[in-house]
């Protein structure tokens, strides 16, 4: 019920770090850019741009109003359980349902902005939008909580040689 | 290929003495429980059974008639029984050795390749896991051809509402149509010859935590499904499509009141504790039962004489039990309802408010066995709860009652009233850690279904030995999102393997011998009139065991990891095939190895606590492979 004028709220927000930022055609707050006569074209910063200038979408500049507030680590924390969070990506986000939180491997970018927008708008795969349920600053203490999770994880190589589990047969 | 250097503690072993109990913690006095032959007769299974010999049970039968043609797999679990037996026995414990790869098929899809094909005729049909992809391959023509792929439109968005891998348990095929469930809660209709879709319907709500895995089964033009959601505060159910046009016939609740339950004139439960009014309400606090679990996720059968389907029911939800006092009828029980209107004829609540997910959805194989000096008839329930139940299938009366595997959350079966004897010490709550509770929430035995072979009188068990600590905390209801409640990691059980194929006496609940693997044996069993009995590996060996002793006969290493179900079928050439899907996955494979899941190249984990060392062994694959008996040596 109130929960339009939140996304209003976020959307104005975006609005004006992109205005402050360098662009190089007048936008309007959301990123789009009127065509004459023609829908609307919506730039999506990580697509290929054939022959322009990159742009990052809108979600890579927004900043997490409350990065480094230790009690948003601490409420992210409680929140990830509390909202269910950790039944599907696993206890402090090492998989389970959905995917690893902790590879630092981000299918849909791992900048403050784009974690935000996959909690808030949801992604393909089934995770949940939670956009309409949860206040910004809930979800950016979530944010700033899950972007702690891959600190210090190497994934990239296992070494199999040397010492393995004991292992019988064949 | 002959087996070599068998693991010496895989060879037949007693299990009767105590084991330590390893790293779990301490038990206490109930480590004496690990002695599975010291107790009297109520409570576990007796030694096992030395070498040879066998255990064989003179007399036992299958409990339904022969479905289909002898050389044919037309039903996912091979008839209503549930038997997983095959009549076919040019393979032989002399000859199974020769066996060599025929042909192999890729599925074209990663994730856990549960189920197994069907063979109808010179037709073979698989289903793949998510997106569900259906093929038909003509086993006439050299090279095994397909003849058409359905490639369904089925929502992404499932994906992240199913609790264990993307995994598809089968279809199943009446009057020229193979029928079976999308991830995405429809069920679908295909025609067999052309694989156009014919019907689909919706039956299941993925917003409210609903997806579909289950294979279906068809009784009298009725298409028994149910949903998967155990874990995701789904009040659990099954409905009855019709075959021909997919419209709901009936549909009847597992929790809430008897009027949704199905509960009327016809309902006569064995046990006093199954009987009153609206129990389905009146064992829940108010309203906890709109969203109890009670999902149907697991394997029906069907006993055409009596008119009976039966099947078992999910774990309440959540884990927490202090959210849920009461018994929680009828989560994690053994139902018996009439096919044709739903109506429910008798319930056994195998794991009264449970605390430890112990889900009783399982396989009820249906056999005429003698127990006790005369011929009765039974279905054989190898439970997550770590006991094996042999159950009158007319009255749900249970008549044996053994642990399959180390068990100390009870200390017995009270056969008086067929309730668990809890030990408080195990009972799991919030704020707290119970430690070393075996079996594990992955049970004695998950999904993987047994087989029964009426020439040995035994079933054949594929089986697990773990055990965990459990840490309930509260959980929130957000429909669409888990409602659990709890942290559970797991550790391999006492004795040091943390699984086991087994021959088993259901007449009077003893393990007859037993192969200890590694890893949970998470494939299902095959077992033939020849007397060989397949099952397969979670790192990727088929394997053929003497059906009588157990004594290992071949192994085969397939592609990947192997959490499918062996199936057996006469070729057009008239010879007898093996076929099994390679492809690790499901509960085992995806969620509790770790980085075994790490097929898209952003989602690499790290190796979990239960089975950290499997993503050595093997990776995510998705292939059918196909063995018969290749030529003769000196």
């Amino acid at each position: 019920m109130s929960v339009w004028w939140r996304g209003a709220a976020a959307i104005s927000t975006v609005g004006l770090l992109v205005t402050v930022g360098v662009v190089r055609a007048a936008r309007s707050p959301d990123g789009a850019v009127p065509v004459a006569g023609g829908p609307t074209f919506v730039v999506h910063g990580d697509n290929i741009q054939p022959g322009l200038p990159v742009v990052h979408s809108a979600a890579v500049t927004l900043r997490n109003p409350r990065e480094g507030d230790r009690r948003a680590l601490a409420e992210g924390s409680a929140l990830f359980v509390a909202y269910n969070c950790a039944d599907c990506h696993g206890s402090e986000g090492s998989g389970a349902m959905g995917p690893s939180l902790q590879d630092g491997r981000w299918h849909f970018g791992g900048s403050a902005g784009e974690v935000y927008e996959s909690i808030a708008e949801g992604r393909p795969d089934g995770m949940p939008a939670w956009g309409g349920r949860l206040p910004p600053s809930q979800i950016w203490a979530l944010v700033t909580y899950v972007r702690t999770l891959s600190a210090g994880h190497n994934v990239s190589t296992e070494n199999f040689t040397g010492a393995t589990v004991e292992r019988q047969g064949h | 290929m002959e087996p070599k250097g068998w693991p010496a503690a895989a060879k037949l072993r007693a299990l009767g003495g105590a084991v330590a109990p390893g790293a779990l913690g301490a038990l206490g006095a109930l480590g004496a429980l690990w002695a599975l032959g010291a107790l009297g007769a109520l409570a576990c299974s007796g030694p096992a059974g030395g070498t040879g010999g066998g255990g064989r049970v003179a007399g036992a039968r299958i409990g339904t008639p022969a479905a289909g043609a002898d050389g044919e797999w037309a039903m996912p679990a091979k008839d209503y029984a549930g038997s997983r037996y095959s009549t076919l026995a040019e393979i032989t414990p002399a000859n199974v050795r020769r066996l060599v790869v025929a042909w192999s098929f890729s599925t074209g899809v990663l994730r856990g390749h549960e189920g197994g094909p069907l063979v109808i005729g010179s037709s073979m049909y698989l289903v793949t896991p998510f997106p569900n992809v259906a093929y038909a391959i003509d086993l006439a023509q050299p090279g095994a051809p397909l003849r058409w792929k359905y490639r369904p439109e089925n929502s992404q968005a499932a994906i992240g509402e199913a609790c264990c891998d993307v995994v598809n348990r089968g279809a199943a095929y009446a009057d020229g149509m193979l029928v079976y469930n999308l991830l995405d809660g429809e069920t679908v209709a295909v025609d067999a010859a052309t694989g156009v879709e014919r019907w689909r319907t919706r039956v299941a709500d993925p917003n409210r935590g609903e997806t579909m895995t289950m294979a279906p089964l068809i009784v009298h033009g009725n298409v028994l499904v149910g949903p998967s959601g155990g874990e995701m505060g789904v009040r659990g159910w099954m409905s009855a499509l019709d075959l021909a046009t997919g419209r709901e016939r009936w549909r009847a609740y597992n929790l809430g009141p008897d009027s949704e339950v199905r509960i009327g004139a016809g309902y006569h439960p064995f046990y006093a504790a199954e009987r009153g009014r609206d129990l389905g309400v009146t064992s829940w606090p108010a309203g906890a039962w709109m969203h109890g679990g009670g999902a149907v996720w697991g394997w029906l059968t069907y006993d055409p004489a009596l008119n009976l389907v039966y099947y078992g029911t999910s774990n309440p939800g959540p884990w927490d039990g202090e959210l849920r006092p009461g018994d929680n009828k009828f989560t994690s029980s053994i139902l018996a309802r009439d096919p044709d209107t739903g109506e429910l004829r008798w319930a056994f609540q195998v794991t009264p408010h449970d605390l430890w997910d112990y889900d009783a959805v399982n396989e009820n194989i249906l056999a005429d066995l003698p127990i006790g000096g005369s011929q009765r008839k039974v279905l054989v329930h190898f439970d997550r709860n770590g006991f094996e139940y042999t159950i009158d299938r007319r009255t749900g009366e249970v008549l044996v009652a053994a642990a399959y595997v180390p068990v100390n959350w009870a200390s017995g079966i009270d056969l008086a009233t067929g309730r668990p004897k809890v030990n408080p010490d195990k009972a799991t709550g919030i704020g707290r850690t119970v430690h070393g509770i075996c079996p594990s929430l992955e049970g004695g035995k998950n999904q993987q279904p047994a087989a029964f072979s009426p020439a040995t009188g035994l079933f054949y068990v594929p089986t697990n030995n773990l055990c965990m600590d459990f840490t309930g905390r509260h959980p929130t209801y957000i429909p669409g999102t888990p409602y659990i409640g709890a942290d559970a990691p797991e550790t391999g059980g006492p004795g040091g393997y943390r699984g086991e194929f087994m021959a088993w006496d259901a007449t009077t609940g003893r393990k007859v011998w037993g192969i200890r693997e590694p890893f949970p044996v998470w494939s299902g069993a095959l077992v033939t009139a020849g007397n060989v009995a397949f099952y397969g590996t979670l790192d990727g060996w088929l394997k053929a065991v003497d059906a009588r002793t157990g004594a290992p006969l071949w192994e085969n290493k397939v592609s990947s990891g192997i959490v499918g179900n062996p199936i057996t079928y006469r070729g057009p050439d008239g010879h007898q095939y093996v076929a099994v899907y390679a492809g690790i996955g499901g509960d085992m494979g995806a969620l509790i190895a770790g980085d075994v899941a790490a097929g898209p190249p952003y989602d690499v984990r790290e190796r979990g606590a239960t089975l950290p060392d499997l993503a050595r062994h093997t990776s995510l694959g998705g292939t059918l492979f196909v063995f018969k008996l290749g030529d003769s040596r000196p």
